[in-house]
């Protein structure tokens, strides 16, 4: 086919100096590509060879020719960019680093090609299609993201109140919003913690005051309890959060703590602090070593009779007392919100509702806390006697797939299981343990526990049970000895269920209002579950503890830790962000919010009537630009012309019955593609690879371009497993709906999916693709020839 | 000793019930991890060698026998191993299968012969009721206040105002029609004669 139109209507106005540097690269690339030649063929103001272009000596050579013969713009020709775009964007200042174009003829040219002349004619045209390009260049300056140095960490629990210390100790201010009236948590609740190192229970209330205290007193640190997320906006990296505190009806300046008030109060109410085994006022301290150590009012159950007044010396009780919202300006906000545990009326089996003394572990842990309803006496709640045999009953709620139960293993519960276990062998030797599980999973160091555990004769039965009935007064546990093949009646005056862990309430509130995903369990979803574990699909927001899934104080400390060095990093890091990203013509831009819907990055928002892009959320896919009706969006460094420049210059000096296609490949497309050189592989010389940030930028105009100006075939090559993925298979059914309209064989399009390993398939594919196009060619000739001829 | 050879597929026989027609949807019986809850509360199991978790258990392991072995004529479909699995697997779906496979290979149809009578109950009274046959039985198990239930339970109805727990005779006789058409009554008859069928071999 011949080359159609004429590309000037794209050109720049005024004439461009540029200059055009070849690498022979120690004869890697002198040896398969014609230097001579190439060089000849070149139309720049200048054009120089060097023997190693990366070396130190020829950045100053560089530098002196951009000065002497006053460049505009410069052509490298040589290596891969991957390899070393960084390193010639420092060799060209003192022009602007985006001034810059690389012609790729090392992975892509000498290293895959052995024909000569062939491969100096590929190179001929990749030195072209970045001379087009580079005319299209703008200075582009890096981002600097300009962060508050202040953070929210929402929750204060063992991962909240971690977090928050680490990124105060940072020198960030924080504010800890908690919704209860003290901070702690399901930690400080549970009485005893296990420890595998010294096979023993340790206090949990004593490894986590301190910190809890250390929070209270630190400078940076504000804790606001009694308090809940109301609203938050995104706004330039920033958070704009509106917290709600509800009246506590008691000044905390002036309470003392005396408990004078409780003593006098009339109303009780179920104490939820300790799983509800017993009762509080309705002015309470939720425990002992609360902090703030303040006396709360319940509004809900408060009747308002004002005796707790009358008692109160320090005239602290205000029952006119009105709540507030608080505004809070952060740059970075911390999900760290919890869990709580399943919901047993969900499985009437095991009837939990029915008889007092099957209780879940929680509540055993309250029973057996110190601090608890029966000082810490392992006493049944029926009769407040000590049980004669305790059943404990393992996935209760998880690994469960009926509805309303949860799919997942909630982790930590065999260890919850063994710590009780082992607490009760110690402390009542009379009373027996039987453990009835599925799998035991104590995987790493807790392996060592469960042995040290289980030495304390605890009966193990493997099975899960199917049910738990009352017979006259004994509780029966029926379960099938899996191991032995046999049914089981366990005659128990007490039963223990392991309990789910499953999102809090506040976790999928929190998570709505602050607009971050959530996994099909509830909980916030990772943005990657191996390599971003804390990082949520909104930029500037992390997840730590048990709102992110399942897991022990262990893990949950060490991700609080992780979430504080994430907020740390882009308030103590000064961040530069690439300028490659989409930029918005508010003067364009009509608001009609299309491109916030289509990026899934969550980069793309809205504030004060306005559309706004998160610089270090954005990736420059360029999704944004095909749905914006009015051309408003464009991602720098990727414009239209640029990508039109670069089509042209590669079709530009095609002969007559020569082949060539244009591959338009991601990051990762790219990757793989310098591997198949790398690893001298090779693949047909038609070939012309073409870097863009993703299939997503394309639309179905550059690719009728790509045809109109000579090219035979046209591949896409992406990497999959992206959330943008669903987008990209419906982009590329855009543009082979456009080839069919255009008469144009959709033969000669190819959608690939690459991985950066796996270069064979690529390199196997390209050259199938480049014989499915001369087939494809043969065939539509004719058919070809007669749209044109109509058209003429 | 069993010894697992390469190369052996010991999915084939649960791939087979998989894909017959009497399986559900998604039937879990790939996802079984052999946690017993379906045995813990299996009326057979109670009374019997019947174990759903190992008649899972040897589908997964491909065996064979378990279509001629006389466990399988165990369970009585009360559901509760469908019920409870947390794996959404249902023992008696298998055993159902494992079943149909056991009349087609002739082995089974002896087993069936006693089924016919709740055939003969539903032409009796046009509607699904406990064989006259069971009467003994039950009575044996349940006891005399059982036997006062059934005498009085047409009173009990009366005064409950459920209406005649029979159907009239008229409609039983349009039942019967429908079902000598459909060709029940005849399969019926296939079913007595496989008792015969049995005592011949």
């Amino acid at each position: 086919m011949k080359v159609k139109g004429h590309f000037s209507r794209y050109a720049p106005k005024s004439s461009i100096d540029i200059g055009v540097f070849l690498c022979k690269c120690g004869g890697n690339i002198s040896h398969t590509v014609d230097i001579r030649r190439l060089k000849s063929s070149i139309d720049a103001k200048v054009v120089k060879e060097f023997e190693n272009l990366c070396s130190i000596k020829c950045q100053r050579n560089i530098r002196d020719v951009i000065l002497e013969e006053e460049l505009d713009r410069v052509v490298i020709v040589a290596c891969s960019p991957i390899t070393h775009e960084k390193t010639f964007r420092n060799h060209v200042a003192p022009l602007n680093p985006y001034l810059l174009e690389m012609a790729n003829i090392r992975e892509q040219c000498s290293w895959v090609h052995s024909d000569m002349d062939k491969a100096t004619e590929k190179a001929i045209s990749l030195t072209n299609a970045a001379i087009e390009r580079v005319k299209y260049a703008r200075p582009l300056d890096a981002i600097v993201r300009k962060t508050k140095k202040s953070a929210a960490v929402i929750g204060g629990g063992i991962s909240g109140i971690t977090a928050a210390l680490s990124i105060a100790k940072q020198g960030i201010k924080v504010h800890i919003i908690e919704e209860k009236p003290t901070v702690g948590g399901n930690m400080i609740k549970i009485g005893k913690v296990f420890s595998p190192e010294k096979l023993a229970e340790e206090c949990a209330l004593c490894l986590f005051n301190p910190l809890i205290n250390e929070a209270v007193q630190h400078k940076n640190i504000n804790i606001i309890t009694n308090a809940e997320l109301k609203s938050s906006q995104r706004k330039t990296g920033n958070f704009s959060l509106l917290v709600e505190r509800r009246p506590s009806f008691v000044k905390e300046d002036k309470c003392m703590a005396c408990g004078n008030c409780a003593e006098v109060c009339p109303v009780d109410v179920p104490n939820e602090w300790n799983e509800k085994l017993m009762f509080r006022k309705a002015i309470y301290k939720p425990f002992p070593q609360s902090v703030p150590d303040v006396y709360t009012i319940d509004e809900e159950n408060c009747i308002k009779c004002g005796k707790c007044q009358k008692v109160c010396t320090m005239k602290a009780i205000d029952l006119e007392m009105k709540g507030e919202i608080i505004p809070l300006n952060v740059g970075s906000v911390v999900i760290a919100t919890g869990h709580k545990g399943f919901d047993l009326e969900k499985r009437p089996e095991y009837g939990y509702c029915r008889n007092e003394d099957v209780i879940t572990q929680m509540e055993l842990a309250r029973i057996m806390g110190v601090n608890g309803p029966t000082n810490g006496k392992l006493l049944k709640p029926s009769d407040g006697k000590v049980p004669r045999r305790v059943v404990m009953v393992q996935c209760a709620g998880s690994r469960d797939e009926k509805p309303g139960g949860k799919r997942y293993c909630s982790r930590v519960c065999c260890m919850v299981a063994l710590k009780h276990a082992n607490f009760i062998r110690r402390y009542y030797p009379e009373t027996e343990i039987i453990i009835c599980y599925t799998d035991m999973r104590t995987p790493g160091m807790y392996e060592n526990y469960f042995r040290h555990v289980q030495s304390k004769e605890i009966k193990l039965i493997r099975g899960r049970p199917g049910e738990i009935v009352k017979i006259d007064d004994t509780i029966v546990v029926r379960v099938e000895d899996t191991l032995k093949g046999e049914q089981v009646e366990i005659e128990t005056d007490m039963v223990v269920l392991s309990e789910a862990m499953e999102p809090s309430k506040g976790t999928i509130k929190v998570a709505e209002t602050l607009n971050v995903g959530l996994t099909e369990d509830l909980f916030v979803k990772e943005k990657h579950p191996k390599i971003r574990p804390v990082t949520t699909d909104v930029e500037g927001i992390y997840v730590c503890g048990t709102a992110q899934g399942p897991k022990d104080i262990t893990d949950s400390v060490s991700q609080a830790n992780a979430a504080a060095s994430k907020v740390s990093e882009i308030m103590n890091g000064g961040l530069e962000i690439e300028p490659t990203i989409a930029v918005v013509d508010n003067y364009k831009c009509d608001i009609c919010g299309e491109c916030v819907k289509a990026c899934k990055y969550k980069a793309i928002y809205m504030h004060d009537e306005r559309i706004s892009v998160d610089p270090i959320a954005c990736t420059g896919c360029g999704i944004c630009i095909s749905k914006c009706k009015n051309k408003a969006v464009e991602v720098m460094g990727q414009t239209d012309s640029q990508i039109f420049a670069m089509i042209f210059g590669l079709l530009k000096d095609k002969k007559e019955g020569e082949r060539r296609i244009l591959a338009f490949v991601d990051y990762i497309g790219y990757v793989a593609a310098d591997n198949i050189g790398i690893n001298r592989i090779s693949y047909p010389e038609s070939v012309r690879i073409i870097r863009i940030p993703s299939i997503n930028r394309l639309m179905p105009k550059h690719v009728l371009f790509a045809f109109e100006n000579g090219a035979d075939g046209i591949f896409l090559g992406e990497y999959p497993d992206d959330i943008m993925y669903p987008d990209i298979q419906a982009k590329v059914q855009e543009i082979r709906s456009e080839l069919l309209r255009n008469s144009i064989d959709p033969d000669r399009l190819l959608y690939y999916k690459v991985y950066a390993p796996y270069f064979r398939g690529l390199a196997n594919k390209l050259t199938e693709f480049d014989k499915q196009v001369s087939k494809a060619l043969d065939k539509l000739e004719p058919v070809l020839y007669k749209a044109s001829s109509k058209d003429l | 000793m069993n010894t697992l050879k390469i190369g052996e597929n010991t999915f084939e026989l649960a791939q087979i019930i998989i894909k017959d027609l009497k399986a559900s949807e998604n039937i879990g019986i790939l996802k079984c991890i052999q946690c017993g809850m379906c045995t813990s509360l299996c009326p057979a199991a109670r009374h019997t060698d019947y174990d759903p978790r190992e008649i899972v258990k040897r589908v997964l392991d491909k065996d064979e026998s378990l279509i001629t072995d006389d466990i399988i004529w165990n369970c009585f479909y009360c559901y509760t191993c469908h019920s409870v699995c947390p794996v959404n697997n249902s023992a008696c779906e298998v055993n159902q299968i494992l079943r149909q496979k056991a009349i087609d290979n002739g082995k089974g149809k002896p087993k069936i012969a006693p089924f016919s009578a709740y055939g003969d109950s539903f032409l009796e009274y046009g509607l699904g009721a406990i064989p006259n046959d069971f009467f003994d039985h039950l009575l044996k198990d349940y006891g005399k206040e059982w036997l006062q239930l059934k005498v009085d339970l047409e009173d009990i109805r009366e005064e409950l105002g459920l209406g005649p727990i029979l159907l009239p005779e008229k409609d039983v006789n349009d039942i019967n029609k429908i079902l000598e058409k459909t060709g029940f009554t005849k399969r019926l008859e296939r079913v007595r004669r496989c008792k015969d069928e049995g005592n011949s071999r």
